[in-house]
C-alpha cells in the first residue's frame, strides 16, 4: 500500500508533497468505503422505512427477515453454482436469487401482516413492538433449527455461500489511487439501483402514490376511497421483500455473511438509519444511509490510524442515533409533530 | 411540588364515601393490625411457597416418580436465576408497565450492577476497594445505576412511545459496545471477566458473623444442622435463601412505592399523561424518579447475578436480549402488575429447564426412557431420535416466542393481570376482603 502511494506520487510529480497525497488518498479511501457501507445500509433500511412511514410500525422482525433472505439466497447460490460455473453465470444466478427471495419474502410479509399484525393496529404502539419482537424469537430459532439440521454452524458466517461469488468480485481494483474490492463496487451499484427502483415505485406507480398519501394523512387517504388496509398488506410485503434483497447482498459480503446473529446486527443498523432519516421520508433514509456509511467509514479510519478502540465505529453510530434523537427527534427529513405522540 | 398535594381531599361525611357507600373503618388498634395482617396473607403464602420449595423439591425427587419430577420442576440453581432475573423483570415492569415508557435499554442498568460487582472484587475500580462488603457493593451499584438513569432520562424523557424505546436502546448499545472493548474489564473484554479471588461474596445480617454466609456457584457456604434444628442446607439452597431475602426486600420496597401517592401519579402518567400534567403534576420529575428507582433495582439484580455466577459477559448483561427476557417475563406474567414478571420469569425458566440439554431435560429423559426401537423408527421420514434432538433439545426460545406472541394477541394482561381482572382486584385485596367477611360472619 505505502509503496503504491509513493510510486503514484512520484509518477504524478508530487514527491515534494507526500502529506497532501496521503490526505487525498485517505479521503478517497474513506469516501469509497463509506459509499459501499451506505449502499448496504440503504438496502437494509429501506423496507423498514417504508413500513414505519406508512403504518408507524417499527418492525423488529426486519433484521430476522434480512437474515432469512441471506440464507435463502445462499441456498439458491450453493445449490446452483459449482466450481466450474463461470463468473457471468454466477452474477445472473445472483440476480435470479434476488428475484426469488424478494418474491418469497414479499409473500411471507403479506401473510404475516394479514394474520398477526392486523389484529393489533388499534392497540398502543407498544404492542406492535412486542409482537414483532416475538416474531424475532420464533424466526431466529426456526432458522437455527434448520441450519443446525443441515449441519451448519448458525453462529458463524456461511462460508460456502460467500464462496459462490465470482472471482471478479473478490479481486481488488484501483479506483482513485485506492484499491477496493470488486464486491464493494458491486454493492454500490446494487444500492443505487435499488434506491432508483424504490424512487420510481413511490413516484410513478399507483401504490407508490397511496404510500406517499397514506404516510402524510392515513385518514384523509381512506376518506378518498383508497383501501388503506390493502395498501398496508402490500407495503408490509414489499418491506419484507426488500429486507430479503438486502440479505442476499450481505450473503456474499465477508464483512457480514449469512449467520443467525446477522438479524440483530442489521436490525440495529436499520433502526439507526430510519430514525436519523426521519419517519415517512424515503429521501431521509437515503441521506441517513450516506451519513451513517460515511460516519462508519471515517470512524473505521480513525480507529485504524489513531484510536486503538475496536468498537469505535459501532459506538459512534449509536452516539449519532442518540444525538439525533435529542436534537431533532423527528429525524432529518421527518415531520415535526412525531416523537411526542 | 408540595407532597401533600397528592392526598385526596377529605370528604365532610366521614362514614360514607362519595358514592354514598358506608366506609368500613377500623374500630380499634387490634382491628387495624388484623386488617394489615389480612392484606398480607397472600404475600406470606407466596413467600412460604418459595421457602418450602427446596424441601418439596428434594422430597419429590425421592419419590418413585423422581425422574419425571426432575424433568418438570426447576432445579434450585434455576430458581436462583428466577429470583435475580425476576427482580430485574420487576424493575423493568416498574418503569415500563406503570408509566407506559418502554425502557428498551434496561439491560444497561443490570449490566452496570453486574460489572461493578466483578470489577470491584477484582480491584479494577477506584474508590471501591476489593474488600468492600457485598451488600455495600449492591448499594453502590444501585446508586451508580440510579445516577446513570437520571442522566439517560434527562434527555430521553423529552420523547415518548417508540422514540423513547429507541433512544434508551441507543444508550444501552453505546455502553454495550464500550464494555465489549474496555480493556480495563479483563484481557479479553469481549468474553467478559471473572472474579479472581476464591472467596465468595457474603450476604446475611450485616455485623453478625454467625448469620453471614458466602453465596455463589461452587464457592458458596453450606450449613449443617442450622440453628440446631437438624436442617442441612446445601450451598445452592443457602444461596437461594439469601438471594431470595434480598429480592423479597426489594419487592416490598417497589410495591410500597407503587402503592404510595408517587406510584399513583405514575399510573396516571400511563393512563393519560396530559391530564396528569393538567391536574398539576410535573410529570417529568415523576418519570425521572421512577426511572432512577427502576435503574437502581435493576442494578441490584445485576449485582446479585454477578455475585452468584462470579463472572460477567457482555451478552448476558448489556445485550438487547437481556432486556428481551424481562419483556417476555413482564408480558407473560402481566404488564403493570409488579409481581407478575416474577411468575412470568418462573414460567420462562421452567420451560427452559424442561427443554434444556442438561441431564434433567426432557430430551435426555426421552432418549433414556423411550425404547431403542421407537427411537430408531421413522416419523414422516425422519428418525424419531433426530426429531427429539432437533425439536426439543434446548429449543425453549422457539416455544417461548410462540407463547409470547399468543399472549400479546390474546392475553395482553398476562397471567397475573388476567387473574386480577377475574377477581376484580389484586389477589391480596380480595383475599383480605374474603377473610374479613368470614371473620364478620363467624
Amino acid at each position: 500500500m505505502i509503496a503504491d502511494v509513493t510510486a503514484l506520487s512520484t509518477a504524478i510529480g508530487l514527491t515534494q508533497l507526500p502529506l497532501l497525497t496521503d490526505v487525498t488518498i485517505g479521503i478517497a479511501r474513506v469516501v469509497l468505503d463509506g459509499l459501499s457501507k451506505a449502499a448496504l445500509f440503504v438496502l437494509i433500511a429501506s423496507g423498514l422505512s417504508l413500513i414505519f412511514g406508512l403504518m408507524g410500525i417499527l418492525n423488529f422482525a426486519h433484521g430476522s427477515l434480512t437474515m432469512i433472505g441471506a440464507y435463502l439466497g445462499g441456498v439458491v447460490m450453493v445449490v446452483t453454482v459449482t466450481s466450474d460455473t463461470a463468473g457471468p453465470t454466477r452474477l445472473l444466478l445472483f440476480f435470479l436469487a434476488i428475484a426469488a427471495v424478494f418474491g418469497a419474502l414479499t409473500a411471507f410479509g403479506a401473510a404475516m401482516e394479514r394474520t398477526i399484525i392486523r389484529p393489533i393496529y388499534d392497540r398502543a404502539p407498544l404492542f406492535q413492538i412486542l409482537l414483532t419482537f416475538g416474531v424475532v424469537l420464533v424466526l431466529d430459532e426456526l432458522v437455527r433449527i434448520i441450519v443446525e439440521f443441515r449441519g451448519l454452524q448458525p453462529q458463524s458466517d456461511w462460508q460456502a455461500a460467500i464462496g459462490t461469488a465470482p472471482d471478479s468480485l473478490s479481486t481488488w481494483y484501483d479506483v482513485a489511487g485506492v484499491s477496493i474490492r470488486g464486491l464493494y463496487l458491486f454493492e454500490i451499484a446494487i444500492g443505487a439501483a435499488v434506491v432508483a427502483a424504490i424512487y420510481l415505485f413511490l413516484t410513478r406507480t399507483r401504490y407508490g402514490l397511496y404510500i406517499r398519501a397514506g404516510s402524510e394523512d392515513p385518514e384523509m387517504t381512506q376518506a378518498l376511497g383508497i383501501d388503506i388496509r390493502r395498501a398496508f398488506t402490500v407495503v408490509f410485503g414489499i418491506g419484507a421483500g426488500l429486507a430479503g434483497v438486502a440479505g442476499v447482498m450481505l450473503m456474499w459480503d465477508p464483512r457480514y455473511g449469512a449467520s443467525v446473529p446477522l438479524g440483530v446486527e442489521t436490525l440495529l443498523i436499520g433502526f439507526i438509519v430510519v430514525i436519523i432519516g426521519g419517519l415517512g421520508s424515503f429521501k431521509g433514509t437515503v441521506v441517513a444511509s450516506l451519513l451513517a456509511g460515511g460516519t462508519d467509514a471515517t470512524m473505521t479510519w480513525v480507529f485504524q490510524n489513531h484510536v486503538p478502540f475496536p468498537g469505535l465505529p459501532e459506538m459512534v453510530l449509536f452516539v449519532v442515533l442518540v444525538g439525533v434523537l435529542i436534537v431533532r427527534p423527528q429525524g432529518l427529513f421527518g415531520l415535526a409533530e412525531v416523537g411526542g405522540h | 411540588m408540595d407532597p401533600t398535594d397528592d392526598r385526596p381531599t377529605e370528604s365532610v361525611d366521614k362514614t360514607h364515601d362519595r358514592r354514598g357507600a358506608p366506609i368500613d373503618r377500623p374500630t380499634s388498634a387490634r382491628d387495624t393490625a388484623l386488617r394489615y395482617a389480612e392484606t398480607h396473607i397472600s404475600h406470606v403464602a407466596v413467600v412460604f411457597a418459595f421457602v418450602l420449595y427446596p424441601v418439596v423439591y428434594s422430597f419429590l425427587l425421592g419419590t418413585p416418580l423422581g425422574d419425571e419430577f426432575a424433568v418438570l420442576l426447576p432445579r434450585i440453581r434455576t430458581m436462583i436465576a428466577v429470583l435475580y432475573l425476576g427482580l430485574f423483570a420487576m424493575s423493568f415492569d416498574f418503569i415500563s408497565g406503570y408509566t407506559g415508557y418502554l425502557s428498551f435499554g434496561h439491560a444497561m442498568f443490570y449490566g452496570t450492577g453486574a460489572y461493578l460487582v466483578v470489577m470491584a472484587a477484582n480491584g479494577k475500580l477506584p474508590i471501591v476497594s476489593p474488600e468492600t462488603p457485598f451488600f455495600v457493593l449492591l448499594l453502590v451499584a444501585a446508586a451508580l445505576a440510579g445516577v446513570l438513569a437520571l442522566a439517560v432520562g434527562a434527555v430521553s424523557f423529552r420523547l415518548s412511545g417508540v422514540y423513547f424505546a429507541m433512544i434508551t436502546l441507543g444508550f444501552a448499545e453505546v455502553l454495550h459496545v464500550f464494555i465489549q472493548n474496555w480493556d480495563r474489564v479483563s484481557d479479553n473484554p469481549r468474553d467478559g471477566a471473572a472474579v479472581t479471588s476464591p472467596d465468595g461474596f457474603e450476604l446475611g445480617v450485616p455485623g453478625i458473623d454467625g448469620l453471614t454466609f458466602e453465596i455463589g456457584r461452587l464457592v458458596g457456604d453450606s450449613v449443617e444442622n442450622a440453628f440446631g434444628l437438624g436442617i442441612d442446607l446445601s450451598s445452592a439452597e443457602l444461596s437461594y435463601y439469601l438471594i431470595g431475602a434480598v429480592v423479597l426486600v426489594c419487592y416490598f420496597a417497589l410495591q410500597r412505592i407503587i402503592h404510595s401517592p408517587f406510584g399513583r401519579v405514575l399510573i396516571a402518567i400511563r393512563e393519560n399523561e396530559e391530564r396528569a400534567r393538567a391536574v398539576g403534576y410535573h410529570t417529568f420529575f415523576y418519570k425521572m424518579g421512577a426511572f432512577a428507582i427502576a435503574g437502581a433495582f435493576a442494578a441490584i439484580a445485576g449485582g446479585l447475578y454477578a455475585g452468584y455466577r462470579r463472572s460477567v459477559a457482555p451478552e448476558s448483561t448489556f445485550d438487547l436480549f437481556v432486556t428481551a427476557d424481562a419483556l417476555l417475563a413482564s408480558i407473560i406474567g402481566g404488564f403493570g402488575t409488579l409481581a407478575g414478571p416474577l411468575y412470568g420469569h418462573l414460567f420462562h425458566e421452567t420451560l427452559s429447564g424442561i427443554l434444556s440439554t442438561d441431564s434433567d431435560g426432557l430430551a435426555r429423559y426421552l432418549r433414556e426412557t423411550i425404547p431403542q426401537s421407537v427411537l430408531e423408527a421413522e416419523l414422516v421420514g425422519i428418525e424419531v431420535l433426530r426429531l427429539v434432538n432437533v425439536l426439543i433439545d434446548g429449543r425453549a426460545e422457539l416455544y417461548l416466542g410462540m407463547i409470547f406472541i399468543l399472549f400479546v394477541l390474546f392475553v395482553p394482561r398476562g397471567l397475573l393481570g388476567s387473574v386480577r381482572d377475574r377477581l376484580g382486584g389484586t389477589v391480596s385485596e380480595v383475599v383480605a376482603m374474603r377473610v374479613r367477611q368470614w371473620r364478620k360472619n363467624r
